[in-house]
């Protein structure tokens, strides 16, 4: 019909989807696993490591020895980091792993109680 | 004189008799004569009209061979337009799932931080079930199927057959293997288990596993997939067994309103690419075996790096793991004191000498080396005994 020999597509997309590496999974909520959140594995990892997939194989790898922050792991592993975090959930599931979780910022106090103090301070020192 | 008469009464009567038996003997002989002519008349006009009846037959037969001919080159005629028209249309497809796949890839590595990374995750996969189809109809219209230029663990091609049907999760991939396919087979074989997978998982009740096995038999290579459905009965398996083996083709149009054409595929593909496909087996849950036979034109034993693996960082082995971790008193592991430069995480925009050019958009990536590289400069620059004095 058209004399145009057929070009032959080259597909250029990793072979393994990302969803097939996550296994479907959700990712976790948005507190756990923050960019500086720190992990590292467990001391021994032994059975359970055998059977991960290789990408969580290597994350595991990554953070054995000492701390990783979530950021580094995901740069490391060259992973995108959402996927990372579904991971290291499932990996902490499985007791592979332990979380370090960030110094939380200082917590924001109550405006009113600010307020109240501020009024208190005055009534007791003039302003 | 009573006696003459009743003699020659007698002698009259038996005289009577002669005569009468002499006309019926003589009239007897001429009917007969008679039928005998016409019998020889009517045998012949019949044989005349059987070589008549002959004579027609055969045109008859000529013209119904003629009409079937014409009604075979005419529905050929039809197939071959249909698949000419499909074609077109499945490498459209084709290419733009291929390319889509590939954009939401970066933007997977892009919003890698972002919550909507679950929705793009979701996005992929049913991209992925398009891509098959597309790929499906290309090959029923004789299109060539999208190529892969990297070998790859047989592992791996299997998890990327597995993203392409709807339930994937019941997949279960029981084993890691390093028998590596070559880059030729890795899109032929990773369609035709596709759409086994989607068979097993179509024909089995769901949430009921599928199972995964690699066997390494004599020189082949295979890949067994077992479902836990209520396997096929004997009709079925023949007919399976005549699709598969490529003896059955159906024709485009007779593939019906809600097409199957997942036998038909991987007969073409196991004809084109050299491998072979057993359905006949029963899985160890009664449902149906299916088994991939690769022979070892397509496949090497040599461990293939697995997907990806080029872009993981090698940054543990580079830097010679200091064993055990230096802790500091207050049981924080140091990091500090990393022998070797920086330079051991290299930029990716120089590619090392003999290295794989770097796949096509990982733009992304290349910004996360940059940041990763930044964290491993600050940290070398601030050693050891900022993190905290043994003595402490």
């Amino acid at each position: 019909m058209n004399g145009e020999p057929d070009e032959e597509l080259e597909l250029t997309s990793a072979l393994v989807p990302l969803f097939v590496i996550t296994n479907g999974r959700g990712l976790p909520p948005d507190h756990a696993y923050e960019r500086t959140t720190l992990v590292s594995a467990q001391e021994d990892t032994g059975a359970a490591a055998r059977t991960l997939s290789p990408e969580a194989g290597r994350v595991l790898e990554l953070v054995t020895d000492g701390f990783l922050s979530v950021a580094e792991v995901a740069a490391h592993a060259h992973l995108p980091l959402g996927v990372v975090r579904i991971l290291l959930s499932q990996m902490e599931e499985s007791g592979l792993i332990v979380a370090r979780k960030p110094v939380p910022r200082a917590e924001r106090v109550d405006r009113e109680v600010l307020n109240a103090v501020l009024d208190g301070l005055k009534a007791r020192f003039g302003a | 004189m009573n006696r003459d008469a009743l003699v020659w009464c007698l002698v009259a009567v038996a005289a009577i008799a002669v005569a009468a038996a002499l006309v019926l003997s003589r009239r007897n002989k001429a009917i007969a004569a008679k039928r005998q002519q016409v019998e020889a008349a009517l045998t012949q006009r019949l044989s005349e009209a059987d070589s008549q009846l002959a004579v027609l037959r055969g045109e008859l037969q000529q013209h119904k061979a003629e009409h079937d001919k014409t009604i075979q080159e005419a529905e050929e005629a039809a197939e071959e337009s249909t698949k000419a028209v499909l074609k077109g249309s499945a490498r459209f497809l084709q290419s733009l799932a291929a390319e889509q796949l590939t954009l939401l890839e970066e933007i997977q590595l892009k919003y890698g931080g972002h919550s909507v990374l679950g929705d793009l995750l979701e996005v992929s996969h049913a991209n992925a079930q398009m891509a098959r189809k597309a790929q499906g109809i290309a090959v029923m219209c004789g299109a060539p199927l999208g190529r892969r230029n990297r070998p790859a663990s047989v592992y791996d091609v299997v998890r990327s057959a597995q993203g392409q049907i709807r339930n994937f999760r019941r997949v279960e991939i029981m084993q890691q293997t390093g028998f590596a396919l070559k880059a030729s087979a890795v899109s032929p074989v990773a369609l035709a288990v596709a759409e086994l997978l989607d068979n097993a998982a179509s024909f089995s009740q769901q949430g009921s596993p599928i199972e995964v096995t690699f066997q390494r038999v004599q020189k082949n290579l295979c890949i067994v997939i077992d479902d836990a459905g209520v396997g096929m009965n004997d009709e079925e398996r023949q007919k399976a067994s005549a699709l598969l083996s490529g003896d059955y083709r159906p024709r485009l149009s007779h593939l019906g309103n809600q097409p199957k054409f997942g036998f038909p595929v991987i007969a073409l593909l196991a004809q084109q690419y050299g491998f072979r496909v057993d359905v006949t087996g029963v899985s160890r849950y009664g449902g149906v075996r299916a088994v991939v036979l690769l022979p070892e034109e397509l496949w090497t034993e040599e461990e293939t790096a697995p997907a990806g693996d080029s872009r993981v960082s090698s940054i543990r082995d580079a830097v010679g793991r200091p064993e055990p971790v230096a802790r500091t008193a207050n049981g924080l592991p140091r990091r500090g004191g990393r022998q070797v430069p920086i330079a051991s995480v290299p930029d990716r925009d120089a590619p090392a000498p003999g290295a794989v050019p770097e796949d096509a958009g990982r733009a992304a990536a290349r910004s996360l080396g940059a940041f990763q590289r930044g964290t491993l400069s600050g940290r070398n620059l601030a050693s050891a005994p900022s993190e905290g004095a043994d003595e402490a």
